[in-house]
């Protein structure tokens, strides 16, 4: 198996796992997840061997999660209230059965900022050392841990209740 | 004695900490019941985020995943042959890429027996080591397990072999009749320090022994897998 490939597809499990710790649902978390592949197979000249291959394509992944959590939450504000409130039955209704059968661990991650839910996948669920995950996201240390610190606050006191 | 921050008690709990700073962090712990039920928090925290991600990492991938990164039709022998690239590299690479994060600060619970035995004059991996052995994926590690698996390949004498790490001892052991049996060991990753620790990629003794040992390529992350669920057997 060639080198580049080959190494993309051992981390792959890894992948999924982040991809899953992101995303709102397991389809959405294998979706980022092809996303995430053929954007590192296109860019694959932009990789420097020998360097963490792993990190680069977390941080890919990463970057496509937050263009789409942006434009969903754009989408989401072009609905006045009351408009929402028409839409039972079509995509609201289903957000919320969706959200009924949902894992207490999904929901409180999908009730994270989307700052502390990164720095709470990279560090806890794919153990990254700080630095690492700092490097990752283009943040000082400092702000790194202090999001760390008010996700894991904020999931243990959302998990304690449930 | 300074008052210990969330953000420190953090880092302890993520292993961030170096010896001096763990000591202080644990003397605090021993007379502030507070702080002991803090941490108990965020460990149950850790454990549930485990319990709910790790198992997404054991699963088969997808059919659709795998294939867009499967070479279609590849000869292995010529491919074999054609590449340049040491398998030192390679094993390495994957070392790095795969040993991340590190063993929590913490003791396992006191007592028992070591994570070696002498058997009929070799040395066998027992205990956690054992389990380590037996059961952890290297693709699919807890971040915060005790033992790190490195890569796990076809020895040249048809046994699996498995490179490991963890705080007190790294090495490489072989699969047989009696177990796993322990063919490198040299000092873990405690004997390595730094303020904030790098993934160890293992001790260059144990990715020297594992390059000369191998047959071919380290195991990919689903041969890994059928070999562990056929409880590691030999490959000829």
């Amino acid at each position: 198996m060639q080198g580049f490939e080959g190494e993309l597809l051992s981390l792959l499990p890894r992948l999924r796992r982040f991809a899953r710790a992101l995303a709102r649902d397991a389809a959405d978390a294998d979706d980022l997840t092809q996303l995430a592949l053929e954007r590192a197979l296109k860019a694959r000249r932009q990789w420097a061997p020998g360097t963490r291959l792993d990190a680069w394509t977390m941080r890919i992944m990463r970057n496509l999660w937050i263009d789409e959590a942006r434009s969903r939450s754009r989408r989401a504000q072009t609905f006045a209230p009351e408009e929402a409130g028409t839409l039972v039955g079509s995509d609201a209704h289903r957000d919320i059965e969706r959200a009924a059968e949902m894992h207490d661990v999904d929901r409180a991650m999908n009730a994270l900022p989307d700052e502390q839910r990164e720095a709470v996948a990279l560090v806890l669920v794919e153990g990254l050392a700080y630095r690492e995950a700092a490097e990752l996201l283009d943040i000082p240390i400092g702000t790194l841990t202090s999001r760390l610190t008010r996700g894991r606050q904020a999931l243990a006191q959302m998990l304690e209740a449930a | 004695m300074m008052a210990i921050t969330d953000d420190r008690l953090m880092a302890y709990l993520d292993g961030e900490l170096d010896a001096a700073a763990r000591a202080e962090v644990e003397a605090a712990l021993d007379a502030d019941a507070e702080l002991q039920a803090k941490m108990e928090t965020q460990r149950k925290l850790r454990a549930r985020l485990s319990a709910r991600y790790d198992p997404v990492a054991e699963e088969e991938v997808p059919d659709h995943l795998r294939a867009m990164l499967e070479p279609k039709v590849v000869d292995l022998d010529i491919e074999r042959a054609r590449r340049a690239r040491p398998i030192w590299q390679s094993v390495a690479g994957i070392a790095a890429t795969l040993v991340l994060g590190i063993a929590i600060g913490r003791l396992a619970p006191g007592g028992g027996s070591g994570p070696v035995a002498i058997e009929n004059g070799v040395m066998i991996a027992r205990g956690s080591l054992e389990t380590a052995l037996d059961t952890q994926l290297a693709s699919a590690q807890a971040p915060d397990g005790p033992t790190r698996i490195g890569v796990s390949f076809a020895g040249v004498d048809g046994r699996l072999c498995r490179t490991f790490e963890d705080a007190a001892l790294s090495g490489l052991a072989c699969h047989g009749a009696q177990g796993w049996q322990v063919m490198v060991a040299a000092p873990g990753s405690d004997a390595q320090q730094s303020d904030y620790r790098q993934a160890g990629s293992g001790s260059p003794l144990v990715l020297q022994a594992a390059q000369e040992m191998m047959a071919g390529e380290p195991l990919d992350a689903e041969a890994e897998r059928r070999a562990r669920d056929a409880g590691w057997p030999q490959t000829r």
